[in-house]
């Protein structure tokens, strides 16, 4: 492992430069099987980890020989037999492997509630990790020396990674391979990582990113950390978020804006029907995704061959979680012939529309916004959420999501002992400038944490 | 607004709802139904679909075999019958 | 009557459309499969270049316009030989468009148009059981040529001429003409388009467009409309049936295929159209020789064409032809031009040759004049012309005829093609 030293020492060599006691990793592991019980942040855990830096892959990523079941019932019990790209890059690197983290099932979901065993908030237990990245979130604000790669479609990292305390940056897309990623949706999806410190961030995003000759979508362009010395609000943000929550976001507009950055407001036309826009394409890509789990191939299996095809498929079907079920209904009527111009293609076209304007607004500013609109809901109050009043909370992560442009969250205050997040976004492939933006505000704030496994 | 006609959107998906599930499922797929019919307003009309949010570079494979995964791993988790992978009848 | 087709053939790479798994024949089942083509979560396609290649020049031998840019979609159904339960295929931006093929039939020329072609991954292969299916990986993702023509064809000698025209064009292509052409009917009498699906072989074209036909003609005689439906041919009965599949109307939903881009077509390197036909017709009217003797030489044998290319100028088409047909006749087609020269030239001098003679010739050594026995050769004439009356009739109205018997003759008994001309004209007077 090689020493990084940087302006702020990151995790990673904190850890190269530390003496491990002999049997740190079994201790580990057994810690984390403890907190597991109540928090289930892990799917599955990695008896066989021995040595290198911590990783948690989310459990829509294919590691080979273990369990990927995309928090979906129709994948229980299958191993895939590859690994995906940015886990063989990690692999190769020595980074050890350490578990499959929960998530929502197929990354439908805000809350991290959608799945069969639901991974609860560090810092209150009945309260939601967010989603749907939601084990990602919960093993980097309980392990002290680990990186979760985890991935984001609509915000699947920045929410849990707010709820949580920790760093989640979403890069742009296309810049780091997504072959063996269990797809949501193929032009939305981006794999991604959450740490404690940007700087741990930054060291494994150059070890994983860059073209993969198995995915046509990898691109092959530079990152660069054009710094900006504008932060633009989008004009309304703070009337829609919680009262608590704006108040404390001003104080840290206000700090930011003494140290030299210039506030201003700005307005984006049709910006809010990005989120109806996002699903519309989200959904329609998704059920085509999910049609290929029907019982017979891996997975989930139906063993009643009696049936004639179609019976044995809605058979097998029937596994899906509510959410899943609803987002494939929908997702097959927007792209069905006779009303896809008004939903899919129009999607497409203000897709193209708000990429145009946040491009425009972004070469001279970042865009920041509180992470949430609020502190991490308690667990019955997601549950008894309307499906799409679920959907319109997630307004301050869906453009960026929706446009590709790479976006970072880490905390700025505590509520109530409850983390709250900011969200910064810059141009496409201006990547670093996110990471170096929380690094700086790392040399002035500490993230706490209740948990600290693994510690030396 | 038509109303989704959730009956044949189930055939076509090969989901299948419970009664109960079907009828809580009516009303949300109502409400976002009206949500997405939302952006009819929009003024988009100048814009092309933008299929992907950045640039996709045509990126192709050259015609050569590759043997990647090993054909025994491939179907070691379906069922099988002489090599032949198992599938509901048609 | 009107028939359109919709015909799948595989195109000529080593691997597969959107993987590296090999495309070539194999017994054993699912030896040739991956990630990619088994539609295992995570995979990802990336677009095989020969394949797009091979398509570009398919639908140029065809005389499509050809797209700048192409691209893909998904096409998503439920079918348990569909690895990913969608296909990737084209619709807007499909490779060619537009284009036509020109077949000849007893009543002349007739164009037939080609709507598109489009460059998609097969299926895998199911084997059906009675409650089960065997499902074999290792066709999925292999790269096809979707072929569509307009519904132009109006008979069943136009349907057969226009699938040998097009299997000629495919072969030229480099298409493996062996591998049973697979294509889909559409046919329209009185009513509606009636489709029939997955018919697999030119003669079970042929005798299932013939059925349905007749079938459809019975059902107007008695009165009853024909309403659009699929069917599917049933071989051993020479039926086609209803389809037994409740058509569960599916909604393909067709959505941009989000896992691969636009593609540019401006580098790939065409094939040569080689199209026989037309070929046939001209040396037909500049060597003075049967068309139809010419056109069946050539047209699934680019040997051949290449012999006759290289001594046509200097040799009778006559001499040239039975040349090609007694090499054909002893299983001698692979010598090289040099040789195929040797032949030529022996054959053309007078030599009459039999099947050691040539082999003699091709090693290098001469040979001499055999003995020919004129009683055979008069027999063999005799027979092959038949009504001696009946013939100078035909060969008033035709002189090429001539060319036909001579060439049987010659392919039966080994005598050079002059000798055999001069022993006809002399026997019948002509």
């Amino acid at each position: 492992m090689d020493l990084r030293y940087s302006g702020t020492m990151g995790m990673i060599s904190e850890f190269a430069a530390s003496e491990l006691p002999k049997d740190y990793y079994a201790n580990l592991l057994s810690e984390i099987k403890e907190i597991n019980k109540k928090l289930n942040a892990f799917n599955v855990v990695n008896e066989g980890i021995s040595s290198g830096f911590p990783f948690s892959v989310k459990d829509n990523i294919c590691v080979k020989g273990f369990e990927a079941t995309a928090g979906s019932r129709m994948l229980k019990g299958y191993i895939p037999p590859f690994n995906a790209t940015a886990v063989e890059r990690l692999l190769a690197k020595d980074y050890g492997f350490v578990g499959k983290t929960a998530m929502d099932e197929f990354g439908f979901g805000s809350f991290g509630i959608n799945t069969d065993r639901i991974a609860r908030n560090p810092f209150d237990t009945d309260r939601v990790a967010g989603g749907s990245s939601s084990g990602a979130a919960v093993a980097t604000a309980i392990l002290k020396y680990h990186v979760a790669m985890c991935e984001s479609t609509g915000g699947s990292i920045a929410n849990p990674a707010a709820n949580c305390g920790v760093v989640g940056f979403t890069p742009t897309y296309g810049v780091i391979s997504r072959y063996g990623l269990i797809d949501y949706s193929n032009s939305l999806d981006k794999i991604g990582f959450m740490a404690r410190k940007a700087e741990d961030i930054r060291t494994v995003l150059d070890v994983v990113r860059g073209p993969d000759k198995r995915d046509t979508t990898s691109v092959d362009r530079q990152i660069t950390g054009v710094k900006k010395s504008r932060l633009y609000i989008i004009k309304g943000t703070l009337e829609k978020v919680d009262k608590e929550v704006a108040l404390s976001f001003s104080k840290f507009i206000d700090k930011l804006g003494s140290e030299g950055y210039e506030i201003k407001e700005v307005s984006v036309e049709d910006i809010e029907k990005s989120i109806p826009a996002y699903y519309i394409i989200s959904m329609a890509e998704a059920s085509t995704n999910l049609a290929k789990y029907n019982g017979y191939k891996y997975g989930l299996k139906n063993e009643n061959f009696v049936e004639q095809y179609n019976d044995f498929f809605t058979e097998a079907r029937a596994n899906f979680g509510i959410e899943a079920k609803r987002r494939i209904i929908l997702g097959t009527f927007v792209r069905s012939a006779n009303v896809k111009g008004r939903y899919y293609y129009r999607a497409l076209k203000i897709r193209a529309k708000i990429i145009e304007r946040m491009s425009a607004i972004l070469q001279d500013g970042f865009i920041i916004s509180p992470t949430l609109p609020m502190k991490a809901p308690k667990l019955e109050e997601a549950q008894r959420l309307p499906p799409v009043k679920a959907y319109m909370s997630d307004f301050l992560n869906i453009p960026p999501n929706l446009g590709g442009f790479p976006h970072i969250s880490f905390p700025f205050d505590y509520i109530d002992g409850l983390p709250i997040g900011a969200q910064i976004i810059t141009s496409h492939f201006n990547d670093y400038a996110l990471l170096d933006f929380a690094s700086e505000w790392e040399k002035q704030f500490e993230y706490r944490f209740k948990y600290n496994l693994g510690s030396l | 607004m038509e109303g989704l006609p959730i009956d044949s959107l189930c055939k076509v998906s090969r989901i299948a709802l419970t009664e109960e599930e079907k009828a809580r499922m009516e009303k949300e797929l109502e409400e976002i139904l009206e949500y997405f019919d939302s952006i009819s307003d929009v003024d988009c009309d100048s814009y092309d679909p933008a299929y992907h949010p950045v640039e996709i570079q045509p990126k192709f494979r050259e015609d050569e075999v590759e043997e990647y995964i090993s054909a025994d791993e491939m179907i070691s988790q379906t069922k099988t019958y002489r090599f032949f992978v198992v599938g509901p009848k048609i | 009557m009107k028939i359109g087709l919709e015909v799948h053939i595989a195109l000529p790479t080593k691997s597969k459309l959107f993987c590296g798994c090999s495309t070539e024949q194999t017994e054993l089942p699912n030896s040739h499969v991956c990630p990619v083509c088994m539609g295992f979560p995570g995979s990802k396609p990336v677009l095989n270049k020969k394949a797009l290649e091979v398509c570009l020049s398919v639908a140029n031998a065809l005389k499509c316009k050809l797209a700048e840019s192409t691209s893909f979609i998904r096409k998503t159904y439920f079918y348990p030989d569909l690895p990913k339960s969608f296909q990737i295929s084209q619709l807007d931006q499909a490779v060619g468009t537009d284009g036509r093929v020109i077949i000849k039939t007893s009543a002349g020329s007739k164009e037939i148009r080609i709507t598109r072609v489009q460059l998609e991954e097969d299926p895998a292969k199911i084997i059906r059981g009675e409650d089960y299916t065997l499902i074999d990986f290792n066709r999925a993702g292999v790269p096809l040529a979707e072929i569509v023509t307009a519904p132009d064809i109006s008979s069943e000698e136009e349907l057969s001429s226009f699938i040998n025209e097009l299997r000629s064009i495919l072969y030229y292509q480099g298409v493996d003409i062996n591998k049973e052409l697979k294509a889909d009917l559409n046919i329209s009498t009185t009513g509606d388009r009636v489709e029939i699906k997955n018919v697999t072989g030119v003669k079970n074209l042929l005798d299932a467009m013939r059925y349905e036909v007749s079938r459809q003609e019975e059902l107007a005689r008695n009165g009853h409309e024909i309403h659009s439906e699929t069917r599917s041919y049933d071989e051993s009965k020479m039926e086609t049936v209803g389809s037994r599949e409740k058509e569960s109307a599916e909604e393909y939903g067709f959505i941009f295929e989000p896992d691969l881009t636009v593609y540019d077509t401006s580098w790939a390197v065409l094939k040569e159209p080689v199209i026989a036909s037309r070929i046939a017709e001209e040396y037909s009217k500049k060597y003075n020789y049967s068309e139809g003797t010419i056109y069946d030489l050539i047209k699934f044998d680019m040997k051949a064409l290449e012999f006759i290319d290289s001594a046509k100028e200097r040799y009778s088409m006559q001499s040239v032809v039975g040349c090609i047909e007694l090499l054909k006749k002893y299983d001698l087609m692979s010598i090289d031009e040099a040789s195929f020269e040797k032949v030529l030239k022996a054959l053309d001098s007078g030599i009459s040759l039999d099947e050691s003679k040539i082999k003699l010739l091709i090693s290098g050594k001469n040979v001499e004049e055999r003995h020919l026995n004129d009683e055979i050769i008069e027999d063999i004439i005799r027979k092959e012309i038949g009504d001696a009356e009946k013939f100078k009739e035909e060969y008033a109205r035709n002189p090429k005829i001539i060319n036909f018997i001579v060439g049987k003759v010659v392919k039966e008994y080994g005598a050079s093609p002059g000798y055999v001309a001069e022993k006809i004209r002399k026997m019948l007077n002509l």
